[in-house]
Order: C-alpha cells, then structure tokens, then sequence
C-alpha cells in the first residue's frame, strides 16, 4: 500500500538547516494499522505530513498504491487527497463557519456527490458518536467531539489510507480511549488501513506494529504483537 | 460544476459565520470608495453643465443662424424669424444687430485731452427686448434697474463686467469702474456716430468671459446709429431656443429645408473656450477617479488581507483535505465581488437617494454659478467596473500568495 524509499528532508538552508527526515525506508500493508513513535523531534509529523502529501520532501520516494504521487501535479496531488488519503490532525482542524455536519461533508461535497453526502456524513458522525450534534458548530462542542468529526471528515471519501498526527493529545484518558478504540473497529471491521502518530507507549496495544524514529531515521520495527489484537478484544 | 458549487458554498458560509464587524467594515470601505468615484466626476460633469447652460442662456440659445461667408448681415430678418417661428418645438426667435463702441463714463472730468477717463471699446447688441426675453435669460439677471422695454432709444444695459465697481471681478481699469442705474454713458460707434445713453440696468448673468462684457441696446436704436433704411430689417446673427435642448440638429436640418440663406449652427459648434475646459475636465477627473480607484483598491486590499490572513489556517485545512486551490480562489474571489456588489448597491443608494438629490435641492454656489451634480451613465458604468476589478484583485491577490505557500505553513503559521 505505501512504499517509502530513502526519504529525505531537510527544513532551512545552511547552518540553520534541519535534517529531520535523513533517509527513511519503510512500507505499510493494505490493511495495516501502523503506530509511528518516537521522541519529540525525531521527525514523526514530519513523516506524516510527507505520506498526506502536504509538503514536499527534500528527497527520496513515496509510493502509494504503487503510483509515485511526488511526481503528480499540485491539483493531481490535491484530487489524490480528496480520493485516496484521510487526515486527521493534532490540533482541533475543524472549519469554525461550518457546523459539524457540513464540516464532514464539505470533503464529499468536493467530489460532486451530490445527493449522498448528508446521509453519509450523518451516518459517519453517528458511528462516532456525535449523532446529537450535527447541527452544532465546532465551539460549541468539547474537543474530544471535534476530534471525533475530524476523524468522521477523514473517512467520509472512503480514504484508502487514514493517517493521524497525536490525534489524542489534546484529550482526557475517556476521549483519548474513545479515539483509538474507534481506530481499532474501523482497522478491525471496515480493514481500514491507518497510520498513526503517538508518543503515548500505552497505545502499543491498539496497533499491530510500531515504527521507532530516531534522529530522523528508523530504528526498529517492533514486532507484529497480534497479541494485542486478541488481547484488547474482549 | 460540482467544485463552483463548493466555492459558493464555502463563499456563503464564510460571509454568514465571519466576523460581523469585517462585514460591515468591509461592505462600508466598498460603499465610500463607490460613492465617491461618483462623486468627483459628476461635480466636475456638473461645472460642465453649468457652462454649458450659461452659453446656451446667455450668448448662443441653442441654435445661431449667421450670415453666409460672403456676408456681413442676414437681410429680411424678420421673414426669417418668422419662418422659423411657426416650427413646433421652438420657443423664442431673435435677431441681433452687433457692433462696437467704445464706451464712455464721466468724461466731462477728465482733465486733459490725453486723460484716458473711464473708458473702454465693448461689445454691444441690438434687441428686440420683446424677442429676447424668450430666447435668452439675460433679463433675470438684472442686478440694478431694470430690463429695455421695446420703445427705448436713449437707454442701454451695461454688464456688470463693463459697468464695473465692487460687483465685478475684471480689473477696475479695464471697466467704466463703478457706472450706476441713471448715469450717462457716451458711445462712440466705429462709423463716427456718437450718442449718450442712460443706464438702464446693470446684469450678471455669472457668464464671465463674454456675456458679462456686453452691453444691450434696442435694435431700432442701433439700426438709427448704423443707417436706418437699410439696418431696420438686417441681423448679424438670429438666435433660436428650442423646447427640448438636445434636438439641435433635427430642427437645424429643418431649417436647412426651409431655404434660409446662411449658416446655421448648433450653439455647441460656438463652445471654443468651454470644449476646451470640459476636455480638461475629463483628464482632470479620469486623473482624480485612478487615483480614487487605486486607493480604494488598496483600502480594500488591507481590509481583506486582514480577513484573508485570519482565515489562512482554514485554507490550509481546506487544501489538506483535498479542495482544490481553484476552489479556495474562487470562493475568495466570489466573497470579494459579493462584498463589491454591496458596495455598490449601499454606495449607489446613498448617492441617489442621499447626496445627489441634495444637492438638486442645494446647489452648490460657485464664482460660475449654481452647480449640481450631474451623473453620466459612463460615470456609473467605470465605477461599478472599476470597484469589481478592485475587489477582484484585493481579494484575489492575497488568497492567491497563501495557496501558494505551503499547506503546513498556512496551517502552522510561520
Ligand atoms: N517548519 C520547520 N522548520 C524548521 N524545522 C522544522 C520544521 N518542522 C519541524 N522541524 C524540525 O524537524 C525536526 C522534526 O520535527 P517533527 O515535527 O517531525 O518532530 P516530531 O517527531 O513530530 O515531534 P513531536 O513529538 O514534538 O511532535 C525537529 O527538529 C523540528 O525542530
Ligand atoms: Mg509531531
């Protein structure tokens, strides 16, 4: 599903120059939920913006469904998000004009579905939870509710790769748990294939593998614990 | 289609949920800046106005009839007038009989031969007061005494221009400096006829270079000064006002018809000084309206720059989950002109309803006369086209400086 060769990246120029990414190579199953670790710094978001194609890495490869998606154009790239990708943020990335409801469709909206999108996305929000309030604008819910829109606007194009920068930060323990349970029915029963971001060790548990990164380079593949997959599941 | 409908729709939100006090604040820059790219040239097509309606009523009327080239009078004027009169549509026929003189004030103190006095060498026409007052205005401008009745022989009316004193704006010496209503004046015609008159009247019609420097005797009196048996029934020029200002050239072809013999012109074709004035009103205020236009497109540049860059985290979002930059353009660029068209709505009702009709009501009083604000379709249309491409451009410029800077950056500032 996703092949990454030698990737490279490097913010600045010069003597204030970061190398945050300095050749990684790694590769995610169709399927597969993937938990990227590591300490601050170490260039996880970094990763993770590169994989979303939001930024553009100073070298190396990415292929996604076997297509190298650095050589598409800026409006191919956009359509391949639209399509293919799903991003959920650290921070509360909700649209504060829209309500919930339209914040989740605004997506499908785009791809000229026209009269699916509002049943799809009042379905989404009720698989997470936020059934009751669609009509409700992002500050008039708590943040774990936004983050929980997110993830619905992340999956409302039936993305074929869901990444997550910390999507669970910014919560408490019960919405934090609430995410990433979630994460895991979507992995389990739709075989969603996620990548997530997480320095929380704890969520080891949820994932069937883990990517270390050190200094801008992986470490080590933890690995597979299909332990943790029988073990969580009741 | 489906991605124009998404712009409209983030446009909609975006101007429904945003900071009321922009809105505000943006639609009031939009209806200033319209209003007052009205503003300027209509003043400006007002003074033209205002001109023109001074030539019109105060030296040509709307149609002058002169004598052919080879001609120095129009003869059987009267037939003339009288053809001319029994068209529909025309409201006043007549003849002038013009000369020269040099006219004179106080001259029995002046104390050597070689004293200059109080003189000077001015226009004067001949009239049928009867006839004139139909034709031009120069009667409701007297500003002392009154107007020449159609018996008068031994009065004259001075402009103000050539009686001079407090009341006039040209140099005292180049006036009589101060002639008053029962004063004598003497005339000395070119051909050596001299005669003294009373001041009858004194006039200011505000038309400065010409019609202020005139002085008005009755035709049968200058026809007794330039040879009575043949100057009873000659012109040097017969004016014609019509009912409805802008059909000159309809009626001057009719007149063409009807054989007279000379030259008939429209009192535009008269208009040498003021063409000259209004096409330097016309750079002056194109100059004026890019000036306004440029700093309105700046205000709104800055004002929009402002919401824009407030919104550039939405962008970024927008564009992380795959919205085009196409769409993110156009749903600026539609807010923009959305912001534009009430601009001009706000703006255009304010000036029409407001401005305009205040100042039909209250004109304003210049050295040239009353002036009131005179809108050209063309005004409006440079306005409303010059405040869409304004907005066109400040909204579209800075949107289009974040789409270009990374998703991350726009999202995570910096
Ligand atoms: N825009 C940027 N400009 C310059 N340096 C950057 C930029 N973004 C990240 N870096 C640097 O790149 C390195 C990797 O950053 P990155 O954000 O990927 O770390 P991270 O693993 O996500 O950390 P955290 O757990 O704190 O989120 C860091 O040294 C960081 O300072
Ligand atoms: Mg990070």
């Amino acid at each position: 599903m996703i092949k990454v060769k030698n990737l490279r990246k490097v913010y600045g120029h010069g003597l204030t120059a970061t190398q945050a990414l300095r050749g990684v190579d790694i590769e995610v199953k169709p399927g597969e939920f993937v938990a990227v670790m590591g300490r601050s710094g170490s260039g996880k978001s970094t990763l993770l913006h590169m994989l979303g194609l939001l930024d553009i890495p100073t070298d190396g490869e990415i292929l996604i469904e076997n297509r190298n998606v650095l050589r598409l154009s800026d409006g191919k790239k956009a359509n391949f998000r639209l399509e293919k990708l799903g991003y959920v943020f650290q921070e509360y990335s909700l649209l504060p004009e829209m309500t919930v409801l339209e914040n989740v469709y605004v997506p499908a909206l785009c791809l000229g579905k026209e009269n699916s999108h509002k049943k799809r996305a009042a379905e989404l929000l009720e698989t997470v939870g936020l059934g009751e309030r669609l009509n409700h604008y992002p500050n008039e819910v708590s943040g774990g509710e936004q983050q929980r829109a997110a993830i619905a606007r992340a999956l409302i194009n039936q993305p074929k790769i869901l990444f997550a920068d910390e999507p669970t930060a910014n919560l408490d323990f019960a919405s934090a748990k609430l995410i990433l349970e979630l994460f895991r029915k979507l992995n389990r029963e739709l075989g969603q294939t996620i990548v997530m971001v997480t320095h929380e060790p704890e969520d080891e548990k949820y994932v069937d593998r883990v990517i270390w990164l050190k200094d801008g380079l992986v470490e080590q593949w933890s690995t597979p614990l299909p332990i943790s997959k029988v073990g969580i599941s009741n | 289609m489906g991605n124009v409908k998404l712009a409209l729709f983030l446009a909609y939100k975006s101007i429904i949920k945003g900071n009321r006090w922009a809105l505000t604040l943006i639609i009031l820059v939009m209806s200033l800046s319209f209003a007052n790219l009205l503003l300027t040239p209509s003043i400006l097509s007002g003074v033209t106005n205002t001109l023109d309606e001074q030539q019109v009523n105060t030296l040509y009327a709307n149609i002058v009839i002169d004598p052919s080239e080879d001609k120095y009078y129009l003869d059987r004027s009267s037939l003339i007038e009288e053809k001319v009169e029994h068209i529909p549509g025309i409201v006043g026929v007549s003849a002038h009989l013009d000369t020269s003189a040099c006219i004179e004030y106080e001259w029995l103190e002046k104390e050597s031969s070689s004293d200059k006095g109080k003189g000077g060498t001015w226009s004067i026409v001949g009239i049928d007061p009867l006839r004139e007052v139909n034709v031009t205005t120069i009667h409701e401008h007297i500003i002392q005494g009154s107007y020449l009745d159609p018996g008068d022989r031994d009065e004259i009316v001075l402009g103000v221009e050539v009686a001079g004193g407090d009341r006039a704006e040209t140099a005292s010496f180049l006036t009589l400096q101060g002639a008053q209503v029962g004063d004598k004046v003497r005339l000395t015609y070119p051909n050596g006829v001299q005669r003294e008159y009373h001041v009858k009247g004194i006039f200011q019609a505000r038309e400065m270079t010409r019609a202020d420097r005139l002085a008005f005797v009755t035709r049968k009196e200058m026809a007794s000064v330039l040879g009575r048996t043949i100057f009873t029934d000659r012109a040097s020029q017969i004016l014609v006002r019509i009912e409805q200002p802008g059909e000159e050239n309809r009626f001057i072809k009719e007149f063409e018809a009807l054989g007279i013999d000379g030259e008939i012109r429209s009192w535009r074709e008269y208009g040498g000084a003021t063409s000259g004035i209004v096409s330097s009103f016309d750079v002056i205020a194109s100059l004026i309206n890019s000036i306004g236009l440029v700093v309105a497109a700046v205000v709104m540049f800055i004002v929009i720059y402002i919401n824009v860059i407030n919104k550039k985290r939405q962008i970024g979002i927008l564009r992380a989950i795959g919205i085009k930059r196409n769409v993110v353009l156009c749903s600026y660029l539609i807010q923009a002109l959305f912001y534009a068209a009430f601009g001009v709505i706000f703006g255009g009702l304010v000036f029409g309803y407001g401005i305009q009709p205040y100042f039909a009501l209250h004109p304003l009083t210049l050295p040239i006369g009353l002036v009131s604000f005179a809108v050209k379709p063309a005004t409006i249309q440079i306005a409303v086209l010059g405040l869409l491409l304004a907005a066109a451009f400040a909204g579209f410029i800075p949107v289009l400086s974040i789409t270009r800077q990374s998703i991350i950056k726009a999202i995570w500032g910096n």
